[in-house]
C-alpha cells in the first residue's frame, strides 16, 4: 500500500503551518482529481474531432479553387486489372502576370529549374505577356507544387485539379478514349462509359474492360513495325475471343497519347490541316473492302444453303469471266477447274464469284445481314462506321459477284473479326464487347451457320495457312488457320490505284478455336523484308505469326504439335500434307 | 544453480511487464507506420526507429532502477548543469551565427532543452518537496519557484524554439499546480498574460504568428503554411472509419503530406489505419497513463507523487498538442506523437519519462522486501 504522506521521514522532518495541515491534504487531493479528470475530458475532445474528421466529414472536398470542374471519375482497368485510366489530383499553376512583384527574368529562370517540360524563355513569354491570367504548367506533380509554392510569388497560384491518367500512354488510345476539361468523355470508352465512370456511385467500382494489356501490347507492337518496315500509312488490329466476342486487343495506328490529346509525340498541336487521323479508331470506324477474307463468307453461306455438298465440286476459272462489260480475274490465275479448297486456297475471284451466282442474292444479303454485316457493329463504342453496300436497286449480278469476294462492301474491321468468330466457333452470331464478360454473362447468340459448316470452315482456314497464301502466318504448335485479303483503297468514294488495304484474319489453335486475330495495313509500300511485295501474304501474314507467338502464352493457349485439323481429302495428290 | 535464482530473477519480476508490453506496442505500431511512411521500405526509417526503441527500452528499464531518493538529491545538479548547457548553447550560437539548438559533446549531438522538459518536473518537485504544506502561495516559495522556470523557458526562447520553451513552461507550471498554489494565483497569472499578449506578439517571429494566424483560420491560407493542417485533416478524412489499409494511403505517399514521418505521423497513420487506427494510439496511450496516474496515487512522497505526475501530464501535453495540430484544433508547433514520430531525441526523452515514473512505481510496490 501506499505510504501514507504524513508518515513519510521527509515531510515529517518540516513543521506544518498550524490548522492548514488537513486543508492542504485535501486541496492536493482536488489538485490530483482536477488533473484525472481534464485528462479523459481532452482525450475525449480529440475523440470526437477524430470521428468528426473520420466520419462524419468523411472525405473532405479538395480545398482551393479548382479551375477544371473534372468531377472524380471511376477508373479503368483492363480484364486481369491492370489499370488503364484514373484519375488524380494534381495541381494546375497559374499566374496573373500583371500583378507579378517579383523580376520576371528571376523568376522565369527558378520556374524553369522546377518545370522541365517548359524553357525558360517559354515561362518568360508568359510572364511578361501583360495577361491577366496565364497556364504556367498543368498535371504537377505535388512536390513541385510546394517547390513553386515556395518561391513566394503572390501572383502564382495553384489549384487542385482532377486529371485524368493513362498510365500506359498510347496503348490502346482509341479505344480508351480521353476525357474533355470538363470531364466529358471525347471518345472511345471514355464517351460510351461516360455517364457511367461520372455516376457517383458507380464510379467507386472500376470499369473492367475485356482488353488484355499483354495483348494489346503485342499486337501495337509488331503492327507498330510493321507500319515503320513498310512505309504504311497505318494499321488496325484486333483480337476476338471467338467463344465470348470480348475483344482482347484493339490497336489503331496512327496513335496518340490520352494524356496529352491536343498534342503529338514532338509537342505541335493539332489543326484540322495537320491531323494525322491519330485520333480516328480504324478498327471500328474505318470503313474497307477487305477483298478476299470475304470469300469465306461465301463458301460458308454456299455450304449452309445447301449450293455445296461436297467440297470437290468445281467450278471454271478457266478464263476471266465479264460481266456487264466488267471482267472478273484471278491473281494467282490457274486457268483450269477448281474444286472449292482450291478456289480458296489460291484466292480465286472467278470460282467464289460462280458459287455466288449459285447462292443468289436474296441468300447472300440474309447471310451477310445475319453476319452483321449490313449495319453498324452491335458494339459499346460510338466510333463505329456504318457498312457501306448497293441498294436493292443496284444489288444485281455483278454486286452479287464482286461482294462475294469482298469488294463492293466496305465494314469496319472489327466486323470481319466478329464474323470470323461467328465463322469457327460453332456458328454463332454474337455482339462483340469491350467489356469483360463472365462465363455466365456470354450470351447464347442466334445460330448463322451449323457446326458441320463451322467444322468444314475450320479445315479450309488451315488448309490456307498449311498450302496456301497464309503459309507464312503460320507457328508450330499453334494450330493457326486464316485467309489473306487484299483489297484497292478508296478515298471519297473512288478506288486509288496503287495503294492497297490488306489484311488478314486468323484463327487459333483451329481445331478448338479460341482466338481471332485480324491485322489489316493501310498501303504498304513493300521492303526489303517482303521482297518488294505489298500482298496479305507477304505483309501481313509474317507479322500475323509473331502476334500469336507472342500473344499465345499469356492466353494460356498452350502448343501442341501432335494436334491438327484433319485436312485429308481436301486436295487432290497427297497436297494435304504439310510442305 | 544459484545464478538461476539469484536476485536478478525477482529484480525482473519486478519491473512493470505491463507497462513495457504497451510501450512496445505503441512503438511496434509506430514502426509499421513509418515503414508505410518510407514507401513500404525499412529505409529510411522504420528499422532505426524499432532499434533505438530495443536500444532505449533497455536503457530505461535500467534506470528504472535508480530509486526515486537518488533522484531527489540528483535534481539540483541536472538542473543546473542543464541550466548551464543552455547557456553554452547560447554562447556557442552567437558566436555562429543563426539559430543554435544543439550542443556538440564531440561523441554525440546534444540538445538540452529536450532533456530540461523532463529536469523542470525534477527540479519543481524536488523545490516543493521540503515547502512545507500551507507555504506554497507565499510570496517567497513562490518567486524562487517562478525563477526556476523562467530562467530555463528565457534561453529556450531565446533560440528561438516556441514549442520546447511552451513545454518547459507547461511542466513547471502543473507541478506548482499540483502542488496547492492557490488558484487565484493562476487566475491573476491567465489575466496577466491576456494583457501581456499584444507585447508578446511583437516579440515573436514573423514565422510564429503567421503559424497562429493559420491556426485561427487555416482556411485563409491552404496553399501556404495552412497546407499542413489542410492535407493533414484531408489525409485523416480519406481514412475514414477503417483506413485505406497497410501502404495504400495516398495524401502520404504521394507526397501531400509534409512531414509525414514526424510530426504528422499521426496523420500517415490514420488515412492508412482510419479511425480505428487512431482509437488503437488512444487507448494504449490511455492504458499508459492510467498506469501512470496510479502511480502517482500510490506514491510514497510528495516529491514522487509531484514526479510522476508532472511527466505524465507532460506525456499527456505531447499526445494531446500533437494530436490537436493534426487534427486542426492546435497551431503547429512541432511536438512529435511520442514512439511513432520518427526523431531520436524526443524517443530518448520520452523513454526518460517513462523510467522516471517506472522508478517511482517500483518504489512503491506493496511487496516491497
Amino acid at each position: 500500500m501506499a505510504t501514507i504522506p504524513g508518515n513519510d521521514p521527509l515531510i515529517r522532518a518540516i513543521p506544518a503551518a498550524a490548522g492548514e495541515r488537513v486543508t492542504a491534504r485535501s486541496q492536493a487531493r482536488q489538485r490530483l482529481a482536477f488533473i484525472i479528470m481534464l485528462f479523459p475530458v481532452l482525450a475525449l475532445v480529440i475523440l470526437v474531432r477524430l470521428i468528426d474528421l473520420a466520419v462524419v466529414q468523411g472525405i473532405p472536398k479538395s480545398s482551393g479553387p479548382t479551375i477544371s470542374a473534372a468531377p472524380p471519375r471511376g477508373d479503368i482497368l483492363d480484364r486481369n486489372g491492370v489499370e488503364l485510366a484514373r484519375t488524380f489530383e494534381a495541381y494546375a499553376i497559374t499566374v496573373m502576370p500583371r500583378r507579378l512583384t517579383s523580376d520576371p527574368e528571376v523568376l522565369a529562370t527558378r520556374l524553369a529549374t522546377i518545370l522541365p517540360e517548359r524553357t525558360r524563355e517559354e515561362i518568360l513569354a508568359d510572364l511578361t505577356s501583360g495577361k491577366s491570367f496565364r497556364y504556367l504548367a498543368r498535371r504537377v506533380l505535388p512536390g513541385q507544387a510546394r517547390r513553386i509554392n515556395e518561391l513566394g510569388e503572390p501572383a502564382i497560384e495553384l489549384a487542385r485539379e482532377a486529371e485524368r491518367l493513362y498510365p500506359n500512354y498510347a496503348l490502346a488510345a482509341q479505344a480508351l478514349g480521353y476525357t474533355d476539361d470538363k470531364g466529358h468523355g471525347l471518345i472511345g470508352v471514355e464517351k460510351a462509359f461516360d455517364a457511367d465512370l461520372a455516376d457517383p456511385v458507380k464510379r467507386a467500382t472500376p470499369l473492367m474492360l475485356s482488353l488484355d494489356v499483354r495483348v494489346q501490347q503485342a499486337m501495337s507492337h509488331e503492327l507498330a513495325a510493321l507500319v515503320a518496315d513498310q512505309n504504311a500509312k497505318g494499321a488496325a488490329g484486333v483480337v476476338m475471343d471467338v467463344n465470348s466476342g470480348e475483344v482482347l486487343a484493339m490497336v489503331s495506328l496512327p496513335d496518340f497519347n490520352p494524356n496529352v490529346p491536343g498534342k503529338r509525340a514532338d509537342g505541335t498541336v493539332y489543326t484540322t490541316a495537320n491531323d494525322d487521323g491519330s485520333r480516328f479508331n480504324r478498327v471500328t470506324l474505318g470503313g474497307y473492302e477487305l477483298g478476299s477474307t470475304f470469300k469465306a463468307f461465301t463458301i460458308a453461306t454456299a455450304l449452309e444453303t445447301g449450293v455445296l455438298t461436297n467440297l470437290q465440286k468445281q467450278y471454271d476459272a478457266t478464263r476471266p469471266l465479264e460481266v456487264a462489260g466488267f471482267r472478273i480475274r484471278d491473281d494467282h490465275a490457274k486457268n483450269r477447274w477448281l474444286t472449292v479448297p482450291e478456289i480458296f486456297i489460291y484466292s480465286s475471284n472467278i470460282g467464289t464469284a460462280r458459287m455466288a451466282l449459285e447462292v443468289g442474292r436474296e441468300r447472300q444479303r440474309e447471310y451477310l445481314d445475319k453476319l452483321g454485316f449490313l449495319k453498324p457493329a452491335e458494339f459499346e463504342l460510338k466510333e463505329k462506321t456504318k457498312p457501306q453496300f448497293p441498294p436493292l436497286s443496284n444489288w444485281g449480278q455483278l454486286a452479287t459477284m464482286t461482294i462475294s469476294y469482298g469488294h463492293g462492301l466496305t465494314v469496319s474491321p472489327l466486323h470481319l473479326a466478329n464474323g470470323y468468330a461467328t465463322l469457327v466457333n460453332g456458328g454463332f452470331y454474337r455482339p462483340p464487347t469491350i467489356l469483360k464478360r463472365d462465363a455466365a454473362a456470354v450470351p447464347a447468340g442466334t445460330r448463322v451457320f451449323s457446326e458441320k459448316t463451322s467444322a468444314e470452315m475450320r479445315r479450309l482456314l488451315r488448309l490456307v495457312v498449311t498450302n496456301g497464301t497464309g503459309r507464312k502466318a503460320d507457328v508450330p504448335g499453334y494450330r493457326v488457320g486464316g485467309k489473306t485479303g487484299t483489297a484497292e483503297k478508296i478515298e471519297g468514294g473512288r478506288y486509288v490505284r496503287g495503294q492497297n488495304v490488306v489484311n488478314f484474319a486468323a484463327v487459333f489453335p483451329v481445331d478448338a478455336p479460341r482466338y481471332v486475330v485480324v491485322a489489316m495495313i493501310d498501303d504498304p509500300r513493300g521492303s526489303k523484308a517482303t521482297y518488294g511485295f505489298r500482298t496479305a501474304g507477304m505483309v501481313v501474314a509474317p507479322a500475323i505469326h509473331r502476334i500469336i507467338e507472342r500473344i499465345a502464352p499469356p492466353l494460356g493457349v498452350l502448343p501442341d504439335y501432335n494436334r491438327d485439323v484433319n485436312l485429308a481429302g481436301l486436295l487432290p495428290g497427297g497436297a494435304d500434307v504439310k510442305e | 544453480m544459484d545464478l538461476l535464482n539469484g536476485p536478478w530473477r525477482r529484480e525482473l519480476a519486478r519491473l512493470p511487464w505491463g507497462v513495457v508490453l504497451l510501450i512496445s506496442a505503441i512503438a511496434g505500431f509506430g514502426t509499421m507506420v513509418l515503414y508505410s511512411a518510407g514507401g513500404g521500405s525499412l529505409d529510411p526509417w522504420a528499422l532505426k526507429h524499432g532499434v533505438r526503441f530495443a536500444i532505449l527500452l533497455v536503457g530505461a528499464l535500467a534506470l528504472a532502477m535508480l530509486p526515486p531518493e537518488r533522484w531527489l538529491a540528483l535534481a539540483w545538479p541536472i538542473y543546473f548543469t542543464l541550466l548551464l548547457a543552455l547557456v553554452g548553447v547560447e554562447l556557442v550560437g552567437a558566436v555562429k551565427g543563426g539559430s543554435q539548438r544543439w550542443l556538440n559533446l564531440g561523441f554525440m549531438e546534444f540538445q538540452p532543452s529536450e532533456m530540461m522538459k523532463l529536469a523542470i518536473i525534477l527540479a519543481m518537485a524536488r523545490y516543493f518537496q521540503y515547502v512545507p504544506k500551507g507555504y506554497e502561495s507565499k510570496p517567497d516559495v513562490l518567486l524562487p519557484a517562478l525563477a526556476i522556470i523562467a530562467m530555463p523557458v528565457g534561453l529556450v526562447m531565446l533560440q528561438p524554439d516556441l514549442g520546447t520553451a511552451l513545454s518547459i513552461m507547461f511542466g513547471g507550471i502543473v507541478v506548482m499546480f499540483l502542488a496547492g498554489v492557490r488558484l487565484w494565483l493562476f487566475g491573476a497569472a491567465i489575466a496577466g498574460v491576456g494583457a501581456l499578449l499584444p507585447v508578446a506578439w511583437n516579440l515573436l517571429h514573423d514565422y510564429q504568428r503567421k503559424r497562429v494566424l493559420i491556426f485561427l483560420d487555416p482556411e485563409s491560407d491552404p496553399r501556404g503554411a495552412g497546407y499542413h493542417i489542410t492535407q493533414s485533416k484531408i489525409a485523416i478524412g480519406s481514412g475514414g472509419l477503417s483506413g485505406k489499409g497497410f501502404l495504400q494511403g495516398t495524401q502520404s505517399h504521394l507526397d501531400y503530406l509534409p512531414e509525414l514521418h514526424t510530426d504528422f505521423a499521426f496523420a500517415t497513420m490514420a488515412e492508412e489505419w482510419g479511425l480505428m487506427g487512431g482509437l488503437f494510439v488512444i487507448i494504449l496511450y490511455g492504458l499508459v497513463l492510467a498506469w501512470g496516474i496510479r502511480t502517482a496515487v500510490n506514491a510514497g512522497s510528495q516529491f514522487q507523487r509531484l514526479l510522476a505526475l508532472g511527466l505524465m501530464s507532460t506525456l499527456f501535453f505531447y499526445l494531446a498538442i500533437n494530436m490537436m495540430m493534426v487534427m486542426g484544433l492546435a497551431p503547429v508547433v512541432g511536438i512529435p506523437l511520442p514512439l511513432i514520430s520518427w526523431g531520436g531525441s524526443s524517443m530518448m526523452t520520452v523513454m526518460i519519462l517513462l523510467s522516471l515514473v517506472m522508478g517511482v512505481a517500483r518504489a512503491n510496490r506493496p511487496n516491497r522486501d
